[in-house]
């Protein structure tokens, strides 16, 4: 890979999981790739049986042994003689122009191997987890050279997370959309944003026909007020019930969450949403490396890829450490109000109680866990 | 009646509830985790107040302005400082907050005792302490403040709480709001929409 690209654009392989992929499974069903998932570590004898293995299905096409040598002999010994002497192994199957064995490469491989073949997030043991968040560190290092610490933090019992926004305060200045931005590694180039701003006429009340929600003069304009919308995370969503993968869920501490690796990119949970609370890859997403938040949490702001949903997970790499989100730390006016529902000692809980809180479109029975008020 | 009795039951017993507040109430409780705040706030002097039902932290202030203790430099009564040959100070200060005849230096300052703040009434008020000046004329504020509806923490959602006070965010002399541009202007929204592919 060359490493003269100013922008990084997250490479979980493309080349070696075609490679792999296109070569195992599909050609050789009862090859190595059903062993896969189970399998969290394959030494080295069996990842060079399974390297080979996969490799035989393309062989017809790929491998000159034939024509070079024009023996006749059973072609799984052949082969597995050939990389003896070749030192084909993974590096050899994810890289072309390498034949020589570079632990590094190889390594790469077996990472992209094991990332192909994972299962589900949700479904994971805790070990698992870690597994898979310090595969995907180490995939990075490998990478780009540079390090990335990425948590598998599961939910804090006793905690459900809510949210209040006050519309009298918020002045639309969008700071708390930059800051989002900036935080969860949002797509640049397509100006990918969580957080919508809208700026609603006095009057007319929840109008979001005529709102803007894409301004751009000083503000607070006069004769208007401003609301901001993201992921509302309910407590019954309709983006998880659509799923038909399961990719999506609602943890314990009430975020919903996306595993991006198990994602389709179907886009029904976009459909389903009431509150356009979620966002689709159209194109890879790009970060410049210099601008990369390298505090990641796996079901948050680590780099996603092209073709799945995201959305707002108020910052479950923030929240599950006892941080405010970013856009609640970013709002300058204080009208993002973050916490624990079920604790009555919480100053959101206070909100709750002593405010007149509503929610959007409270009929549709999604429960959102997000409400406005006044002051 | 009865039927709508079981049903009732066997609802709660699938640990489901009707609405997410039915939910809050059911397991709600004072939360001692492992999550604390206590790290985020290492870096930050608080000072602990109980007002009302509510204790929580505010930053300290004192130290924090450059210039206390103010009879350092106000040794001496206000009209004998005053003069062409003395040092200007505070030259900067304009003061826009409300209207002149409801409230001059004097509203908050005493001339006599520098070091703290005056009540309306003529009793000092720890600089520290300054939100009981605000709260004199900003109840409605103080209220919503003293829950949590009403500004910012300084780090952090879970406990111990850490609220910032009146000043961590508002100029005492000039506490409105300025006008100014928005820190996003998308362009590839504009360019969607203007496509059609927009909502």
């Amino acid at each position: 890979m060359s490493n003269r690209k100013k922008w990084f654009s997250l490479d979980l392989g493309p080349h070696n999981k075609k490679k792999s992929s296109g070569n195992c499974g599909c050609s050789n069903p009862q090859g190595s790739c059903d062993s896969g998932p189970e399998k969290e570590e394959l030494n080295a004898e069996e990842f060079y049986e399974a390297a080979i293995n996969a490799s035989i299905g393309d062989e017809r096409r790929k491998d000159g042994f034939d024509q070079v040598f024009d023996v006749q002999m059973d072609r799984r010994d052949a082969f597995k003689k050939l990389t003896a002497s070749l030192l084909i192994g993974a590096g050899a199957i994810s890289s072309c122009t390498s034949v020589i064995q570079d632990p590094d490469s190889k390594e790469k491989a077996q990472i992209d191997w094991e990332e192909q073949f994972k299962g589900n997030y949700k479904l994971m043991t805790d070990e698992e987890k870690k597994q898979t968040v310090d595969r995907l560190m180490r995939s990075y290092e490998l990478r780009t050279g540079k390090n990335i610490s990425m948590s598998s933090k599961n939910a804090e019992e006793d905690v459900l997370f809510g949210y209040a926004f006050n519309i009298s305060k918020c002045q639309g200045y969008m700071d708390c959309v930059s800051a989002c931005v900036e935080e969860n590694n949002q797509d640049r180039k397509s100006q990918m944003q969580y957080i919508r701003i809208h700026e609603m006429k006095d009057g007319k009340g929840f109008n979001f026909n005529e709102a803007d929600d894409n301004y751009y003069h000083e503000v607070p304009a006069e004769g208007h007020f401003y609301m901001g919308t993201q992921c509302f995370h309910c407590d019954n969503p309709p983006c998880v019930d659509v799923c038909p993968v399961q990719a999506t869920w609602k943890e314990e501490d009430g975020l919903v969450v996306i595993d991006y690796d198990w994602c389709v990119g179907c886009r029904y949970c976009m459909a389903a949403c009431p509150y356009d609370g979620r966002r689709f890859n159209w194109s890879k997403p790009e970060v410049p490396e210099n601008e990369i938040n390298k505090n990641q949490h796996y079901l948050g702001n680590r780099m996603r890829k092209k073709g799945v949903m995201e959305k707002c997970t108020f910052c479950v790499q923030r929240s599950r450490k006892g941080k405010n989100p970013a856009c609640v730390e970013a709002c300058p006016t204080g009208a993002r109000i973050f916490g624990n529902l079920l604790d009555p000692n919480s100053t959101i809980r206070w909100v709750l109680e002593n405010k007149k809180v509503f929610r959007l479109k409270e009929d549709l029975g999604t429960e959102p866990k997000f409400w406005y008020f006044m002051d | 009646m009865l039927l709508f009795a079981v049903s009732f039951v066997s609802c709660k017993q699938d640990g489901e509830y009707h609405t997410i507040t039915d939910k809050i109430e059911a397991d709600q409780k004072p939360y001692h985790g492992d999550l604390s705040s206590e790290e985020l706030l290492a870096g930050t002097e608080l000072i602990q107040i109980t007002e009302g039902e509510h204790t929580f932290l505010i930053p300290e202030r004192k130290g924090q302005i450059k210039s206390y203790a103010c009879i350092e430099c106000h040794s001496k009564p206000l009209n004998e400082m005053k003069g062409a040959n003395g040092q200007k100070a505070h030259w900067d200060l304009k003061i826009n907050h409300a209207a002149i005849e409801t409230m001059d230096c004097a509203t908050c300052h005493n001339p006599d005792n520098m070091n703290n703040l005056k009540s309306l009434t003529g009793k000092d008020i720890d600089i520290n302490l300054s939100y009981k000046l605000c709260a004199q004329c900003h109840s409605k504020q103080f209220e919503d403040w003293k829950g949590g509806a009403h500004g910012k923490k300084v780090a952090g959602w879970a406990p111990p709480r850490a609220s910032m006070t009146c000043v961590n965010c508002h100029n005492p002399h000039n506490p409105g709001f300025e006008t100014r541009w928005p820190a996003q202007f998308n362009t590839q929204k504009v360019e969607e929409r203007k496509d059609g592919l927009g909502h």
